[in-house]
């Protein structure tokens, strides 16, 4: 019976260990806040992102400071004023790929599924639920997402004195290929 | 039978986890091996030191430094100190990332000067650990000023400089300080016995108290000041006095594009020669002064 048990366990370690992960460090993320004073943009190609080819579970990781802004001064005050990256230094996305399974990897093809899972960024965690535009070319899968959320959400907070400059919604894309 | 649940639960827990673990492996192989400081302080001078901060590279910035009359002048009748303001303007650009080069002119003795600024070292932590960011601070200033007593002077007697070396670390996301060892160097001096070259230590900190305001206070003490003249009244002798420190108490007021500072001090010479080491405001005497310095930056060279 031991012996049993401790060879399936072993089995199922290994089966997990053996789970087939995709990755990127270059996945990008950027941001844009439109008002009619003046539009904000903002794009990181720091990105890692991982992808279990097994059940279509994922993680992004977003360190906060990689952000390009056009203006040195809008950077600066995006890490210091707004998403506080010295004690928030990343924003974090896991879930899964909703019916996974739909996609074959053997040939070529689009789909149109959808991106569950946790968002935390700036300390706060909410659950995000949007469709995902998946590739499957030559072998390489990737994924791609266009989604809005509110800084509000996540506690980040635009004085009254700025909100004619900086939008509370703000237009997220995400996307990565995984090598 | 008893660990047969077990190993069933930690199957489970392994599996509920799995995009945990996910993270756990990028966390471990992707996040920046070292994490820089920034914005240890909101603006490039604390009062009348310089900080450690300067504009991105690509950016202009030109400050409007402004000191009143003293409140003890007859600070009602001139305006509470505006009618006799010292100004001083600057005008700076950051060729580089750790580069910063400018202009600037004081109303005191009609100086122009001509300044440097340039990043040592970045505070930082991670795989390249540096406790604190180290810059340097180099002006050279020329006093323009007409004299009338008839004398020949050549232009040489006209200079004097600066040299400081900011160190300054950021503690919290509120706090920072910095220690500033700070050289000031006169071709010219009033008598024999003046020192040419003063030795001053140059301390600052500042506490945010929201995220767009913030307190600074600042003091430099010099190690061998010189002393100046000081007339006697009713006809008695002439005596002589030290040059003070100067010391300053102030807020940050960020607004985008601009930051505000205003204070009091005791220094209404503006540029730094005259403030660190030629200053003769005192502040048990009352000579204090209302001041502000304001800055704008300028994106001249766009990131991308």
């Amino acid at each position: 019976m031991k012996k049993t048990l401790f060879i399936s366990f072993g089995l199922v370690f290994s089966l997990a260990a053996s789970a087939q992960k995709l990755s990127t460090r270059n996945a990008e993320v950027s941001f844009f806040s439109a008002t009619p004073v003046e539009n904000i943009d903002a794009t990181n190609q720091q990105v890692s992102s991982i992808l279990n080819l097994d059940n279509g579970q994922f993680a992004f990781l977003v360190p906060i400071k990689a952000f390009q802004f056009e203006k040195a001064l809008m950077q600066e005050h995006f890490n210091e004023n707004y998403m506080e990256s010295g004690q928030f230094p990343t924003a974090k996305f896991t879930g899964e790929i909703v019916d996974y399974n739909k996609i074959s990897l053997d040939k070529d093809g689009k789909y149109t599924l959808v991106l569950a899972g946790t968002m935390t960024m700036h300390g706060v965690s909410k659950e995000i639920k949007q469709e995902v535009m998946v590739t499957v070319k030559g072998g390489k899968l990737s994924l791609k997402s266009d989604f809005n959320i509110l800084a509000s959400d996540y506690k980040v907070e635009i004085p009254a004195a700025k909100a004619d400059n900086i939008s509370n919604s703000l237009a997220v894309k995400v996307s990565a290929t995984y090598d | 039978m008893t660990k047969l649940y077990f190993f069933l639960i930690l199957a489970l827990s392994l599996n509920l986890s799995a995009q945990d673990d996910l993270l756990a492996e990028l966390e471990a192989t992707s996040l920046p091996a070292t994490e820089y400081t920034f914005a240890t302080w909101k603006g490039t001078k604390v009062v009348n030191l310089q900080t450690n901060e300067m504009p991105g590279e690509g950016v202009l910035q030109y400050t409007i430094l402004h000191r009143f009359g003293a409140f003890n002048q007859d600070f009602v009748y001139n305006f509470f100190g505006l009618d006799n303001a010292q100004v001083r303007l600057t005008l700076d650009y950051s060729p580089k990332e750790w580069l910063n080069v400018g202009l600037g002119h004081t109303g005191f003795l009609k100086t122009y000067d001509a300044f440097a600024k340039y990043r040592l070292t970045r505070q930082s932590k991670g795989e390249k650990n540096m406790p604190v960011s180290i810059t340097g601070f180099s002006s050279v200033y020329y006093a323009n000023q007409r004299f009338n007593d008839g004398l020949d002077r050549n232009a040489t007697t006209r200079f004097s400089f600066v040299n400081e070396l900011i160190i300054a670390r950021k503690f919290t996301p509120n706090i920072s300080a910095q220690i500033v060892p700070t050289l000031v160097h006169f071709n010219l001096v009033e008598t024999p016995n003046d020192n040419n070259t003063i030795f001053a230590l140059g301390l600052a900190a500042r506490y945010k108290i929201t995220k767009m305001h913030a307190i600074t206070v600042e003091y430099v003490p010099q190690f061998n000041g010189n002393s100046y003249q000081v007339p006697g009244e009713n006809g008695a002798a002439p005596s002589l006095e030290k040059f003070s420190n100067a010391l300053s108490i102030g807020m940050d007021i960020e607004t985008g594009g601009h930051v505000f500072q205003l204070f009091v001090t005791n220094a209404q010479g503006v540029a730094e020669p005259y403030v660190f080491a030629q200053n003769t405001g005192s502040w048990l005497e009352g000579d204090l002064h209302f001041g502000f310095n304001i800055s704008r930056v300028f994106t001249i060279k766009k990131k991308k």
